[in-house]
Formats: C-alpha cells, structure tokens, sequence
C-alpha cells in the first residue's frame, strides 16, 4: 500500500485494492504486477482485447481462478482491508460477499423463486415471510419484480435471456454483497436487453461496489465511474472513465479506443 | 439414353437412399422380432388357462382295437404316408387309398394314477366317432394333473346323491364347503403355526446364548426359568392348534365323488383331493371367459403344487420383484457414490482413468463368476463372520452364513454396479460448468453445490443406470442359483413375524422357476404352457419395472429440460 496511485480515490473511500498481483497459469504469466484501487460504490470498467486478462483479474476478486488446476497468485487483493487470500478467509464467506453474474445467464433449473432464495437459504433459514420479501426486493432491485411477480413458481428456464440474466442479478444481490462483479453481463443480449442490465446497473451503483468486464467501450463508456484498460496481461491505464475517453494518458489506450486494434 | 439405365442405379445408389432401406430393414425386424417373442409367449402360455371343449372320441389304436378317449386336443401334427407306416407297427399300419398324408392329433386325456398316459397320439383317419358329451367333467386335483370323466355320485358317509338333477349343485356345495375348510387349514398353518415354530425357535436360540455364557448363575437361572414358562405357553397353544387342524382334517376327508371315466371303470376321488371342477362342453362363452380369467389370477396368486408344475407362482413373482427392488435400493447409493468421488473428488489422470477402464470392463465378466464370487466372499466369508458374531446361539446352523435373499440381492448389485456408475459419471460430465460456478459464486460449499444443484440435475441420468441394471438384474438367473434362489420356499421372505423382512431367507425367483418346470420337472410336456406363461411374466414384470422408471425419469428431464 505504498505507492498506489491515489487518483481512483472516490469520495466513499477503496473497496477493492489490488497491490503488485500477478497470476501464472501452470507457470505461465498471465497477469503482470497489476495495482489499482477500486472505489466504493462506484462502477469500475475493465476495458481491453479479448485475452488482455480482464476477467482473469475479475475472477481473481472472488477467488473463482481456485477452481482451474495449476493457478497460482503473488501480491495481494485487499477487500475493505482483509488480505482475501489469506489462511484465515473462508473461501465461500468471500463469495457472499463478492457476489458475480457471468457472461451467459446460468440459473438453476428451479423456480424462479427459489434460485433467488438459493444464496440464503446456503446461509441461515428465515422464516418464510421475511424470506418472501427478501425475494421481492432482490427482485424488484434487478427490475424484474413486474415481469416474474406471477409467475414465481415456474422454472427460471422458462423466462427470456434478457430475464434470465436480470434474476442472476437479483440472485446475487439477495445476499447483500459489498462489491458485484459482472462478467460480460450484456455479451450474449439482445439491445434492448442491454439497455436494460445498463440501466440496471446504474441503479444498483448507488448500493454497491460494481466491477464490470465488457469488450464494449460504448458500455464501458456509459455505465462506468472507472475505467481500467488493460492489454497482454498488464495494466496500462487507470482512471476516470471521462479523463481516460478523453484524454488518455497513454499511446496504447488512445490506439485501442480509437479502434487501431483490438 | 444409353446407359440410362445404369445411371439412374448409380444416381440412387448415391442418393443414399439404399442405406435408409437397411435401417429401415434393421429396425423392423428388431421390431419383429420383439413382438413376435411376446406373441409366441402369449399364445402359447395364455391359452393353457383356456377350459377347452372335452372331446370323446371313438378310434383305432396301433394294434386296430377300438378304444375310447376322453379329453382334449393340445397339439396336431402331420406325418407323410412314408412316417406313418414306419411309426407304427402290427395291423393298424393299412393306410386308405388315396391319402399322401395323414394327422394326428395330441389329446390330453389326463387320469393319470388311474389310466396312464398323460397324453395319447391318435390319427384322424383311425377315429371313428367324436362327440360333446355334456355332461363331461374336468376335475383339477390336488396331485396328478387333470381328470376327465363323468359325475355320477357325490356323498359323506351318511348319504349318497346320484339323481342327476341334484348332482352338480350337491357338488357344488360340498366343493365350496371343502374350499372353507381348506381356506381355514392353511390360516392355522400359514398363520398360528408359523408364528409358534417361531417363536419356538426363538426360546431354542435364547436358551442356547444363556447357555453360551455372559450371565451369572442367578440372572440365568431366572431367565432360563421365563423361557421355560415361555416354551410351556408355546406348547400348549400348538397343542390346540394341532387338535383343531387334525379334526378340520377330518372334516376335509369326509366327502367323496364318484366319477366314470371313458373306458368305464368307476373311481371314487375325495373332495379334498380336487381344487376345482369343470364342464366345459356346457359353458357359454362367457362362462368360459370368467373361468379363464379366475385361472389366470388363480396362476398369479396360488403357491405351486406338484413339483412346481401345477398351481400359481405367486412365491416367485413375489421374490422377484423384492430382490430387484432390494438390489435397486443397494446398487444406487453405492454406484453414485462411486461415480461423483470418480467425477468430482478424484485428480484427473492415468489412475482414475485405469480405475474408469477396470470399472467399465466389469460389466463384462459372466455373472456365473459374480455367483462364484458372492458365494465364496459374501455367503461363506461375510456371512460365516456375522454368524459367529450375531448369531452365536444358532450355530452351528447357519443364519447368513447360507445362500439368502441379501447375499443375493448384494451380489446382483455388484453385477449392476459398473452401469450406474457408467451413466452417473455421464450425467455429471453434461451438467455445464456455468450453472456449478453459479452456485459457488453464491458461497456455496463444494458439497452443498453438488446436493443442491448437481445431483438433482444428474438424476435422470442416475435413473437411466437404474433402468439399465433392473433390466440385467431381473433377468440373471445362473449368479442366483448359487447364492440364495431355490427350487420352493416353504415360506415369503417377508411376514407378520418380527422383522418382517427376513434377508437371510431362500426365495424363489421366476427365471429359476422357468428352468426348473421346463426342465427339471417329472411331465416336462404338460408344464410346458406354465414355461411360455411364466417367461412372459417375467418379461411382463421387468417391462413394468423399467416403466416405472422411466416414468419417473421423464418427469425429471422435464425439470431440467433447457440447461444442457
């Protein structure tokens, strides 16, 4: 924590800081000594070509790189202080509270009321008015209330992918996580869809800590506070999503947002 | 346009459609072949419940003397001129002008004990006369098969009825009455005496462990002395039960008919000895339809008579079916257990994958080895060890140190394992790695994702291994022969007598049942029919097992269709 660049400060303070993180796939480097500070209820985007390693550092906030054989990690990921790699940290209480919606919609084969009721009923057993309005306002916060409030007890396979990925949404906030993070959440949707989840999005910054992965940089443009872009494994540039469209500070950011690659 | 012809073969050739006509072909004849199977089966095994007509017939024998037969038609062949004359010997050789062939009919006249053969050939060309007669009367008997003849008495020992308008109903009362008597007989054998030879046994094995020691003197002689009470209480209650059975026997014995048979000879039959009688030459077709239905569920529920040749199968159908759905409930945990440590637990190698290949090629050892081995490890290993641990007192008559409905079902279960674990593995190889990351993204445990998510979706897969090893299960006889089926068990492996369930039981099982009827039994040609009917049981009950499943399978897959 010493020479972290201060300029991704918000005003709420940092939620995520990652400090010199690399990451080797069966020895191979994938991340290279990434540092960034990621504020408090604030949208950060990572921008970047496919296999710049965005969603590897992604899966790096929630510990899900522990499921691919033959990952290994040095530096540290700090969550609102607490070294997330550390002996003491249990691995499933990480993933309460650093909830992710991936990039194709994968709900349960179950009711939609009961993949909403999933992550808590893993936790404790409320009783079931309390757990009927917890649903409800997870639903209602993923903007999905009105469209799935008659039909709770049907299979979530039957609704549309433009629902389905909302009730992912709204299954990972029903845990009341401190950070979200979005992998390609609009990558397999159709505009409307899209515009939908960004709206969503929106809103749901003001409550939480949001990482978003896309390979669009008009979203990445509207959506985000932050934006980091990244390529071949390192962190180019961080910043102000309005500074770094703007302005960049680097030759490579301006080449990847001026559409010379990628 | 010469060689049109030759063209459009090719052109069709390479349409491909040749090929569609060979599955096509394949398919149909698999199809055939199936139903032709059940057909067979069906016809010949379902009309032996029939009450077909009772033929007298008036006819020549080999030696040309006149003879009589009455009975009724199983079978007719026919022979060349060439066959005939060679087959038979002495005068009855001269053929009529004119014939290149001649029939010959198999005719069921019964009687055996009294007029043997079973079966007699007669030629059509030799019978000089055939009639109905009315009053031709089939009695089924407890022992020797059917009997053909006339009523003409029936009566106790004080009275006699033989006007013929009295004589069937008469009959009829007295077979209803002896049908009480016998139904009250086999309450006190099957139900009272049972259950004191049981508990019999029990005082005899509590006796014994006092006797084995781990009492003091004081406790042991208290206890011994409340076994004695025990015994005496036993003793008298089989005392009178005895008395009441010997006197129902009496009872049973005190009716008798009188029957005619063809040649004339007249032969006196107790009610006891006959399970049923019929006329089936005055029997309208509805009648006869009734008789025939009350036949077949005779065959369903009865105990078998007579070497297993006579009676029902219920016995069998009944261990059949507990000893598949025993080594369903066995073979399920164990294989799935099997398949997610394979899957999900163990690192992905060469050994998990030697382990996958071993796995895969046990489906292929012959059962007869699974039998060799259940009896060698699970009966004389296993079975000898419990005994000695558990079952001290009964020694040194074994308890599960002998073949038994668990060391059979286990057996079979380990023969059915590899299927289970074969189609588990495949089941949770489909499910996508999205919906398993979904649920740990969640804070889900690697079990509780495996529990909740994993599992419930791979079990329609589970259910198809299922479906797979009842359908092996049901149908292996040669492993059962040697670890727990015999030829008759004098009792259910499930009663009224605590535990209810008795594992270390012997049972009866239909594909045995087949072999030992159609082969081992003394009148091979009259059990024949009983062999066709019991295979398409057999066959029946392992259709309705595997539709169950599939049933069941089917309302899962429809919950989880539209993930994979």
């Amino acid at each position: 924590m010493t020479d972290t660049k201060q300029n991704a400060s918000g005003s709420n303070g940092t939620s995520l800081l990652v400090d010199r993180l690399s990451l080797f796939y069966s020895g191979q480097k994938a991340l290279h000594e990434i540092s960034l500070e990621i504020p408090r209820k604030q949208a950060t985007a990572f921008i970047g070509p496919s296999g710049c390693g965005k969603s590897t550092l992604l899966r790096c906030f929630n510990r899900m790189n522990d499921l691919i054989d033959g990952v290994e990690t040095t530096g540290r990921i700090l969550l609102d202080g607490t070294d997330i790699n550390s002996k003491e940290v249990d691995v499933a209480q990480l993933r309460r509270l650093v909830g992710m919606v991936f990039q194709r919609p994968n709900p349960f084969p179950k009711t939609i009321y009961e993949n909403v009721a999933y992550g808590l009923r893993l936790q404790d057993t409320l009783p079931k008015t309390e757990m009927d309005e917890r649903v409800e306002w997870a639903l209602r916060s993923a903007a999905l209330w009105d469209e799935a409030k008659d039909r709770l007890k049907e299979s979530a396979l039957s609704l549309s992918g433009g629902q389905q990925q909302r009730l992912v949404i709204a299954r990972a906030i029903a845990i009341k996580p401190s950070v979200l993070l979005l992998d390609e959440p609009a990558s397999a949707l159709d505009p409307i869809s899209t515009l939908k989840i960004e709206e969503l999005i929106h809103q749901l910054k003001t409550e939480y800590t949001i990482v978003i992965v896309t390979h669009n940089m008009q979203q990445a443009a509207r959506v985000s506070d932050y934006t980091a872009f990244l390529y071949l494994g390192e962190l180019i540039e961080f910043g102000k999503t309005d500074t770094l469209f703007t302005n960049p500070k680097e030759r490579q950011t301006e080449d990847y947002i001026t559409g010379r690659y990628g | 346009m010469i060689h049109s012809d030759r063209d459009s073969l090719r052109a069709w050739f390479r349409s491909g459609e040749l090929w569609i006509w060979a599955n096509a072909a394949a398919v149909g004849i698999s199809i055939i072949a199936i139903v032709g199977i059940l057909i067979l089966l069906a016809a010949r095994g379902f009309s032996h419940f029939w009450p077909a007509d009772i033929q007298l017939m008036t006819y020549r024998d080999d030696g040309d003397r006149t003879a009589v037969a009455l009975g009724e038609i199983a079978d007719s062949e026919t022979l060349s001129v060439q066959q005939f004359v060679e087959s038979v010997g002495g005068s009855g050789r001269a053929v009529p002008e004119g014939l290149d062939e001649v029939e010959r009919l198999l005719v069921k006249t019964g009687n055996r004990r009294y007029d043997p053969p079973d079966f007699t050939w007669i030629f059509t060309h030799k019978i000089d006369a055939v009639s109905f007669p009315d009053d031709a009367t089939v009695f089924e008997r407890m022992e020797w098969g059917n009997a053909y003849g006339y009523l003409r008495a029936v009566g106790g020992p004080q009275e006699t009825v033989s006007d013929p308008a009295l004589l069937w109903d008469t009959f009829g009362n007295l077979m209803e009455r002896a049908a009480g008597l016998r139904a009250s007989i086999e309450d006190i054998e099957r139900g009272v005496l049972n259950e004191i030879n049981f508990g019999m046994e029990k005082v005899r094995l509590e006796r014994r462990s006092i006797e084995l020691g781990g009492l003091d003197v004081d406790q042991a002689a208290t206890a011994m002395q409340e076994l004695d009470e025990r015994d005496l209480d036993l003793e008298k209650r089989y005392e009178s039960a005895e008395q009441e059975l010997r006197s129902l026997y009496r009872e049973l014995q005190r009716d008798y008919v009188r029957v005619e048979l063809a040649t004339g000879q007249v032969i006196e039959m107790r009610l006891a000895e006959i399970v049923r009688a019929w006329r089936p030459n005055q029997m309208s077709a509805l009648d006869k339809l009734w008789h025939y239905l009350e036949s077949f569920s005779l065959f369903l529920s009865e105990q078998p008579r007579e070497a297993n040749t006579e009676g029902g199968i219920f016995p069998a159908i009944f261990g059949t079916v507990l000893m598949v759905l025993l080594m369903s409930v066995l073979v399920t945990p164990f294989g799935v257990i099997a398949a997610v440590y394979l899957r999900e637990y163990a690192r992905q190698g060469a050994f998990v994958r030697l382990i996958r290949i071993a796995v895969n090629n046990l489906a292929g050892v012959p059962s007869i080895v699974y039998g060799v081995f259940g009896l060698g490890f699970f009966v004389y290993f296993l079975g000898g060890n419990l005994d000695q641990l558990f079952f001290p007192e009964a020694l040194p008559a074994p308890t599960f140190g002998t073949p038994g409905l668990m060391w059979a079902s286990l057996t079979l279960a380990l023969l059915t394992v590899p299927v289970v674990v074969v189609s588990t593995e495949e089941g949770l190889t489909r499910i996508p790695r999205a919906i398993r990351e979904g649920s740990l993204a969640l804070g889900a445990t690697k079990a509780e994702t495996l529990f909740k998510v994993v599992l419930p979706m791979a079990s329609p897969s589970i259910l198809t291994g299922v479906i797979l090893a009842v359908a092996r299960a049901a149908g292996e006889v040669a492993p059962l022969m040697l670890v727990g089926v015999v030829k008759l068990a004098p009792t259910l492996p499930l009663d009224g007598n605590f535990p209810y369930l008795h594992l270390e039981r012997k049972f009866m099982h239909l594909g045995f049942h087949i072999y030992d009827v159609g082969f081992q039994s003394p009148n091979v040609e009259a059990a024949r029919p009983l062999v066709y009917a019991t295979a398409l049981l057999l066959v029946l009950i392992i259709i309705i097992l595997n539709l169950a499943a599939i049933m069941l399978r089917s309302r899962l897959e429809d919950r989880y269709r539209g993930v994979e």
